[in-house]
């Protein structure tokens, strides 16, 4: 085969038949193949010929050779927008079949509650502090104003390892240690972590627990400033509809003291029996720092004044996630901690 | 505490004022109300029993009432004998419901007809008295129950610790009054009515030895009293705070204590030899028979009230049997003291007895309060009882209760609170709750709490009892914010560093869990771990008496729990501190070295547990790779807890930070548990304070060349030795070198290994050509061979 107008005929009809990438490759192959395809044959023996023909075969073998390029891409446009187009009857799969199980490790609910209320406070400028919590008597007690013998003592029961040694029973003992640190005010910490109270496990209370505490030492400080800032860290914790309210309390370590409370989530402050029909739920304790403590910290009561709060996490998990007892969060049962 | 709102009434105008609303203000006040009961009384009528006789057929004994209504006869059965003929008694008719819920029907009980029901003070929960019918002392058939009992309403409410005076109606109503800025109807100090002679003090000789336990001792004395039932209005009002009443003295000094919160005490005079009465701490071997029948061994730290010859009363707690106030008494001494709170705190607390009175003393009550209590419980025995109350009582008063001023800038309240209260609204506040205000010259404040009020003694303490008078809900919420010129940058929290740690644990599988620090001691004797454990003196239980020296254990439980509820494959770990006690040093605190640790199950094959082991090392190194610490070296080691074969200590910049390794056979079966068990547990802190900034490198811009080595070695050749003479031979071309593989088995001769290892070359300068690679990997070859007589396969 020689006519180059031929072999585009050719080719061009061939192409048209194909129905699959291969036998365009096929086809491909036989007119534009290197060594063996037709129209590359043609090409090769052009050198043969006289030069009046060479010129003329060239351009007629160069263009049929173009021609079907040409036809070669368009097919194959054709045969993939086809295949495109047919994907959803070709490649279709079980779409409601279930993946393996992600073997997915969970971090404790606790640790979560308590990153949420570290990060909402330090967005308030507060900074984490820790400390032991084997303490001496002098931090836990007589450095926050409740010396031997005082009647607020049976609020706080606890562990002893010697008479000056025991289990803290709250996590004040490490404000004191940051004011005594830091010396110089303004000081805005916040102290996380485990404290211990010998009050039998039941189902809202455990002998040892976990809690959040706030200190701010700063000029002019105000129990509005201590609203503000519980309200602050209840709204963004709960939600901007919830609302915060301060009771008169008795803590030897604040003068004014406060219990705080948060609205309830249910009714809203309506009451209900999530919470008991009193519209508020108790969150923890707070008040204005004593006089007395800011000078066992080693601060001038003169110059400077403050606030405090304290609340345990797993009363803010278990107002978050609806847990009703307390005791579910340490015992490792991973049907619960898998539930967050 | 029981608050009686209807008793609040005598106090303070509560007009218009539901229950509901009292409990709200004292509620703002800082009284907590906790539960709010209304006992309606309205549907209940008053009957007279006409006859009573026992049930003829009953198995059990009950009695037969013909109770006149007002104008109808019915029959009512009642299990209780007391509503005796004439007896005046509440009735619920069938349809109604008494106070406690129960819903009233007619019945027929063994073939007598039951037309409603005798009610007991409990079913109308005005007391907790349900030993027999409630029987009045007046009353007319047929009228409701209300025209002599009102309803009632009962407050239970929590009183702070530094407010002993709102453990009696009196202060509650003082609180009342300046919430609802209406007047307090009584003065706090009573008058004094006796007058009779010889005076008082002259027939009772009282002495103090203890002064610091016992400030004040008033010893009152009336002659000539008749002992009987107190009046029904009282009785009720007990019944109400819940105390059963006794006799009109006994139910006076009761009566006094929920008043005024003054506890007091009557002894029969005639039957206290001397008369005296010495304050004095217990002897060697004295006992007393407390009024609640019990014999009680005293000891020397305990303090007693003793007449002539023996205890008669253990101060502040309990009095004694032998000279109570008896129907035969004529002639009584009343004690109205003031004891140490500590001294008769420890003292309940050893006998195990808390009462009305101790749970008063041990708050503090103020020695002015005893006198006060004293004549308003005089002049009642007196109203009631008859008797004569004699001139100048017995006083020993050593430790005088000391006034108290307090200077106050009143500017201080605005500034403390966040907002303004006028001043006048200040002061009327203070003087309602009994505060004398003086205005000084320079605009301050000379304020006198009242006697009672012990708790106040600076500046912050006025300015509560403003705010909480006025309103703390009145306080506009603020944030504080001035212009600071100091400050201290914020740095990443510890745990927020961690939580990196977690993430990796997370995409392992593993769930964190918070544990309980105090554990068996017991038990980390048996797993000998116990040699820094630190013992609680008090512990609550055996099983949480010792903080724990490791977190292991508590994992293995944790597995052991959730084995128990059906699941196999366990992934657990813990973020938390260990307590590590400084061995000889005395009360010192114990270090509290910051860990994490993590366990892991597998079946029970020796193979799944060295799988199991490589890949919780992977996760080691995941984690401190991504505290960015440096790696860490694993050297072989022995520890408790972890098998003897299988346990490496893991080690960075020279430091031990922990173990890793499989747990030993005894301590998975001393769980229970089948399989075996992988496990590490490291120091945190050193890790953290070993990481750095991770700095970019310039990225390579030669490619690579990756050649495989496989090295047959003796068994005992680890794969560390031979890692690092790889990288003494493979000098700066060699980049990176990792074993991937071990190999036991027909292609190497017995006794021995194969161990494959994937080396990585690269220069920074140029292309490396295959000669130069053969050449540093012959180099590899010869040192291996050389120093661990290494064969190579392929």
């Amino acid at each position: 085969m020689s006519d180059p107008l031929g072999l585009t005929t050719q080719a061009l009809a061939a192409i048209g038949q194909a129905r699959t990438d291969e036998e365009l490759e096929k086809v491909e192959v036989e007119y534009l193949g290197r060594k063996s395809g037709h129209v590359s044959r043609l090409l090769s023996n052009i050198g043969s010929l006289p030069p009046a023909e060479k010129a003329a075969l060239g351009k007629a073998a160069n263009d049929a050779k173009r021609a079907i390029e040409a036809a070669l891409a368009a097919r194959r446009a054709e045969l993939e927008a086809a295949r495109l187009a047919d994907l959803a009857e070709t490649e279709a799969i079980d779409m409601t079949f279930p993946g393996p199980p992600l073997k997915r490790g969970h971090i404790h609910v606790l640790t979560q509650v308590r990153r949420e209320i570290e990060t909402v406070l330090e967005s308030l400028g507060y900074k984490v502090e820790l400390g032991p919590e084997v303490e001496t008597e002098w931090y836990n007690f007589e450095a926050l104003n409740i010396p031997a013998g005082h009647p607020a003592r049976e609020a706080w029961d606890s562990f002893y390892f010697s008479p000056e040694l025991l289990l803290r029973a709250h996590t004040s003992p490490v404000q004191i240690r940051a004011m005594q640190r830091i010396k110089e005010p303004p000081i805005y910490i916040i102290n996380p972590g485990r404290a211990y109270r010998r009050d039998p496990p039941e189902a809202t209370r455990l002998p040892y627990f976990s809690q959040v505490e706030g200190l701010a030492v700063d000029k002019g400080l105000t129990v509005g400033d201590l609203k503000g800032t519980l309200l602050y860290m209840i709204q963004s914790l709960y939600g901007r509809d919830r609302k915060v309210r301060v009771r008169p309390s008795y803590f030897p370590f604040t003068e004014p003291s406060f219990e705080f409370d948060v609205s309830c989530g249910i009714c809203g402050g309506m009451g209900c029996k999530s919470c008991r029909h009193k519209g508020w739920l108790e969150v923890g304790g707070c008040g204005m720092v004593h006089p007395q403590v800011l000078r066992n910290g080693g601060i001038d009561p003169t110059r400077w004044n403050g606030y405090a709060w304290g609340f345990g996490i797993e009363r803010m998990a278990m107002l978050k996630h609806d847990v009703d007892d307390i005791r579910l969060f340490y015992e490792s049962d991973l049907r619960f901690l898998e539930q967050f | 505490m029981r608050i009686s709102y209807e008793w609040l009434s005598d106090f303070v105008d509560l007009d218009g004022v539901t229950p509901k609303e009292a409990a709200e203000i004292l509620t703002r006040q800082g009284i907590e109300v906790e539960s709010l009961t209304i006992v309606d009384l309205s549907q209940i009528v008053i009957g007279k029993v006409l006859e009573q006789k026992p049930h003829p057929k009953s198995r059990n004994p009950l009695w037969i009432h013909q109770v006149d209504l007002g104008g109808r006869v019915e029959q009512i059965i009642a299990g209780a004998p007391n509503a005796v003929a004439g007896s005046i008694v509440p009735v619920a008719l069938p349809g109604t419901a008494v106070p406690n819920g129960k819903v009233v029907k007619d019945m027929n009980i063994a073939g007598e007809r039951a037309h409603g029901m005798l009610a007991s003070a409990a079913e109308l929960m005005l007391g907790d008295d349900h030993s027999g019918i409630l029987v009045l002392d007046r009353g007319i058939p047929g009228d409701p129950l209300t025209t002599v009992i009102p309803s009632q309403a009962i407050m239970e409410a929590e009183v702070t610790s530094n407010r002993p005076d709102c453990m009696g109606h009196l202060g509650v109503a003082r609180e009342l009054g300046a919430g609802l800025q209406r007047p307090l109807k009584r003065d706090f100090m009573p008058a004094f009515t006796g007058g009779a002679d010889p005076p008082g003090r002259e027939m009772v000789k009282v002495t103090i030895d203890d002064p610091d336990l016992c400030s004040r001792y008033i010893g009152g004395v009336i002659t000539g009293v008749k002992v009987g039932p107190s009046p029904d209005w009282m009785q009720r009002r007990l019944r109400a705070a819940g105390v059963r009443p006794i006799n009109n003295i006994v139910d006076i000094t009761n009566y006094v204590l929920l008043e005024y919160a003054q506890p007091l005490h009557a002894f029969d005079l005639a039957l206290l030899s001397g008369p005296a009465i010495e304050v004095r701490r217990a002897r060697a071997n004295e006992k007393l028979l407390s009024l609640d029948g019990v014999v009680r061994d005293l000891t020397a730290d305990m303090l007693v009230i003793a007449d002539a010859k023996r205890p008669v009363a253990l101060a502040g707690v309990i009095g004694g049997e032998d000279t109570a106030v008896s129907d035969e008494t004529k002639d009584i001494l009343l004690e109205s003291a003031n004891f140490n709170g500590p001294s008769v705190r420890q003292t309940s607390r050893a006998l195990g007895l808390r009462t009305e009175a101790s749970a008063r003393f041990e708050r503090a009550l103020p020695p002015e309060l005893a006198l006060a209590g004293a004549r308003r419980a005089a002049s009642l025995i007196a109203e009631l009882a008859g008797g004569k109350v004699h001139r100048d009582w017995a006083d020993v008063y050593p430790r005088p209760q000391e006034p108290v001023r307090v200077n106050l800038r009143p500017a201080l309240i605005d500034e403390v609170l966040g907002m303004h209260v006028p001043l006048e609204d200040s002061e009327a506040i203070l003087k309602r709750l009994n505060f004398q205000v003086n205005v000084m010259a320079d605009g301050e404040w000379d304020v006198l709490p009242p006697v009672f009020r012990l708790d106040v003694t600076i500046p912050e303490d006025l300015v509560e009892e403003v705010g909480r008078v006025y309103g703390y809900d009145k306080v506009p919420p603020t944030l504080p914010g001035r212009r600071h010129d100091s400050w201290t940058p914020l740095e990443p929290s510890i745990d927020r560093r961690l939580d990196q740690v977690r993430e990796v644990l997370a995409g392992e599988g593993f769930t964190e869990t918070w544990n309980p620090a105090l554990v068996s001691g017991k038990e980390l004797e048996r797993l000998r771990i116990a040699a820094h454990a630190m013992r609680v003196e008090n512990a609550l239980s055996d099983d949480m008496d010792t903080l724990r020296t490791s977190l292991l254990p508590s994992l293995v439980h944790a597995v052991a729990v959730n084995r128990d509820r059906g699941r196999d494959e366990v992934r657990v770990y813990e973020i938390a501190s260990a307590y590590l006690a400084r061995v000889g040093e005395k009360n010192a605190q114990p270090d509290e070295p910051l860990r994490v640790a993590a366990v892991g199950t597998t079946d029970g094959s020796p193979d799944a547990g060295e799988k199991a082991l490589r890949r919780l090392k992977s996760v080691l190194d995941g984690c401190v790779a991504a505290l960015n610490g440096p790696a860490s070296a694993y050297q072989r080691a022995a520890a408790e807890l972890f098998h003897p074969g299988r346990c490496a200590a893991v080690v960075l910049d020279g430091r031990q930070l922990g173990y890793l390794g499989e747990l030993h056979p005894t301590v998975t079966s001393g769980a229970g548990l089948e399989g075996r068990l992988v496990a590490f547990e490291i120091d945190l802190l050193p890790v953290l304070a070993a990481s750095s900034v991770p700095r970019a490198q310039p990225l390579p811009r030669f490619p690579a060349v990756d050649r495989d080595l496989a090295v047959v070695v003796d068994e005992s050749v680890t794969a560390g030795a031979l890692l690092q003479g790889i990288k003494e031979s493979g000098g700066d071309l060699l980049v990176h070198a990792r074993a991937f593989d071990e190999y036991r088995g027909a292609q190497v001769p017995e006794g021995q290994k194969s161990i494959a290892f994937t080396l990585t070359f690269r220069s920074p300068e140029r292309t490396l050509t295959d000669a130069e690679v053969d050449r540093v990997m012959a180099e590899i070859r010869l040192g291996l061979e050389k120093r661990h007589g290494a064969r190579f396969r392929e």
